[in-house]
């Protein structure tokens, strides 16, 4: 079973196509260059690497955020059409989980930061425990330099990851003993985890609704929040139409 | 192409952007069997503006329900499909990346060829949708939001730009205006009705670059001016007499536009003159060019209410003749938010 595995979460820009034996291969880059633009024609390029015709795909696993929302949305629109078009099943996955997929090692607390702005990132730690990922603390926005801190608390070795690290920590912030930042080969997002990932929640029979499906914005635009701070009664009254 | 019969060839289009996202199907360039638009108008009235941020939300979500819709509507499979046209610009990026990622993975799943298409020439294309006897040359005012235009379209693919907006379009006036008098988003239709309980020579607002031969536009100083009067009105501690406003505003618009329109057609020598863009809907500036159209003998057209708003339909019927001409996309074809009309000659 192929199947095609899209991220453009960050500036990222990565596919694969991959079966459960193995990754048949990948074309991943973060070069100037836009998702728009590149994104078709490397699904184009990495089903002709791995000689696999787009008809005989059996599945589509799209990252699905939390990261830059016009990313999320390009990668999401690209999947559901493709998905639409060949009648294949579509499942999202979650950025912040594939990223803690570079690491299936015990002992390690994986610290996934997505960039959210403003100094900010969307933060889930993981562990890996007899094969397992295990989400240890659930997902949330906070303050890169309160996540290193935090992180100089927990007692195990913290490895940390995502494109919050790479912007934001790498050369910033001086790094507690317990904390090391993963290699620039292991710490962006990569199509290769999305399809492991895609691949076992297929395999589980999940099949995504194609007509509805969303990125994971976990924040609401900035004109709804903002909205609702100049009209708290109303705020009140009727919930979000952007609500998760 | 495998059809030999153009007439026959089947295009999907897709349009996203700004605040509607829209799927049509066309049968050759004139025949549309569906045209679906999914507005999101009431999502943003409570802004007052289209918030780009949530549009492209809303378009990511109604995306596929309404391609579906259209292909249901025109009892058409996707694999009968011979072509995709998209809007590629201008618009929101972020709303225009929904619609045009959607078409490119859509082609390329399907095999056929992408077409990316300016949404303003679609704007004018409408027309031949709206018209089915109509043919180049003519004469092509476009009024939309962002862009104020006088379009020489001498054959599908040949047109010479007579002149376009300095500054501010005419549409982005009317909103401007409306939501300072306090009306809700949208707030051209507004204004239009306002206008017709009013005088229109109550105020005598500025006409700008009025001078024969010159095409461009400038709403800039006008917008300023009524900003002022009712500026100048509040602190006064005077009503607002907002149908008088509102008419002598438009009245300013509409006289710039019909002037510079005949001009044109006058000098270009020919004789049809079409509206093209949102503001077509506007009732004031289509029953002015109708009478002068009628006192100079010139053909005018203008789209149907549902084509003069943002629709794929006519994005469909822009592709469909690209197409002929050859004019498509590759894989890499990019959202252009600040595209603009220009000359043109295949």
């Amino acid at each position: 079973m192929s199947i095609l595995a899209i991220d453009t979460s960050t500036q990222v820009s990565s596919v694969a196509v991959a079966s459960k034996e193995r990754l048949s291969a990948e074309l991943t880059m973060q070069a100037k260059l836009t998702h728009s633009e590149t994104l078709m024609p490397h699904i184009e390029q990495v089903l002709k690497m791995a000689s696999v015709a787009k008809d005989k795909l059996e599945g589509i696993a799209v990252s699905i955020g939390p990261g830059s929302f016009t990313g999320l949305r390009i990668g999401l629109a690209a999947a559901k059409a493709m998905a639409y078009a060949l009648d294949l099943p579509l499942v999202g996955v979650s950025t912040l989980k594939a990223l803690a997929y570079h690491y299936p090692v015990q002992g390690v607390r994986l610290v996934c930061l997505l960039d959210a702005q403003k100094g900010n990132a969307y933060v889930e730690t993981y562990r890996w425990e007899h094969g397992q990922l295990k989400v240890v603390d659930d997902v949330q926005v906070a303050k890169i330099a309160d996540v290193v801190d935090w992180c100089a608390r927990m007692e195990e070795p913290v490895v940390l990851l995502g494109d919050a690290v790479q912007k934001k920590v790498v050369g910033k912030i001086d790094l507690p003993q317990n904390v090391t930042a993963a290699p620039a080969h292991l710490m962006m997002p990569r199509a290769a985890c999305v399809a492991m990932l895609g691949l076992e929640e297929l395999a589980a029979g999940r099949n995504d609704n194609i007509m509805a499906l969303e990125p994971v914005y976990i924040r609401r635009s900035e004109a709804e929040v903002l909205w609702e701070k100049r009209h708290p009664e109303e705020a009140k009254k009727t919930l979000p139409t952007e609500e998760m | 192409m495998a059809k030999e019969n153009k007439e026959e060839l089947l295009t999907l289009a897709i349009e996203s952007s700004c605040d509607e996202t829209s799927a049509a199907v066309l049968r050759g360039g004139r025949t549309i069997l569906s045209n679906i638009i999914s507005t999101q108008i009431p999502v943003h009235q409570k802004f007052g503006g289209v918030v780009p941020e949530i549009a492209s939300r809303k378009h990511i979500v109604n995306i596929m329900p309404v391609i579906d819709e259209c292909l249901r509507e025109a009892q058409v499979k996707l694999s009968e499909i011979d072509q995709v046209a998209v809007t590629y610009g201008p618009g929101l990026v972020g709303a225009l990346l929904v619609g045009v990622s959607a078409a490119k993975s859509l082609a390329f799943s399907l095999g056929v060829p992408l077409i990316g298409v300016n949404h303003l020439e679609g704007h004018i294309f409408a027309n031949f949708l709206s018209a089915p006897e109509l043919e180049p040359p003519f004469m092509a005012l476009v009024v939309s939001g962002g862009h104020t235009a006088l379009v020489d379209v001498r054959g599908y693919n040949n047109f010479h730009m007579m002149g376009q907006t300095r500054d501010d379009a005419a549409g982005e006036a009317f909103d401007k205006i409306a939501r300072v008098m306090g009306l809700p988003y949208p707030g051209g239709p507004r204004i239009d009705a306002l206008a017709k309980e009013g005088n229109p020579l109550a105020i005598d607002f500025p006409q700008a670059l009025t001078e024969k031969g010159n095409y461009e536009f400038s709403f800039s100083g006008l917008k300023s001016a009524v900003l002022n009067y009712i500026n100048s009105e509040k602190m006064k501690g005077h009503e607002l007499n907002k149908p008088d406003i509102a008419a002598s505003f438009q009245h300013s618009v509409i006289e710039v536009l019909v002037g510079k329109a005949f001009q044109a057609v006058e000098e270009a020598g020919r004789d049809t003159l079409v509206l093209a863009g949102g503001v077509a809907a506007n009732s004031g500036l289509e029953g002015r060019l109708r009478e002068e159209a009628e006192k100079r003998g010139v053909r005018f057209l203008y789209p149907s209410k549902i084509l003069c708003t943002d629709n794929a339909a006519m994005i469909g019927c822009r592709g469909y003749y690209q197409s002929l001409s050859g004019r498509f996309s590759d894989l890499y074809l990019n959202a252009i938010p600040g595209l603009g009309l220009a000359d043109c000659d295949d």
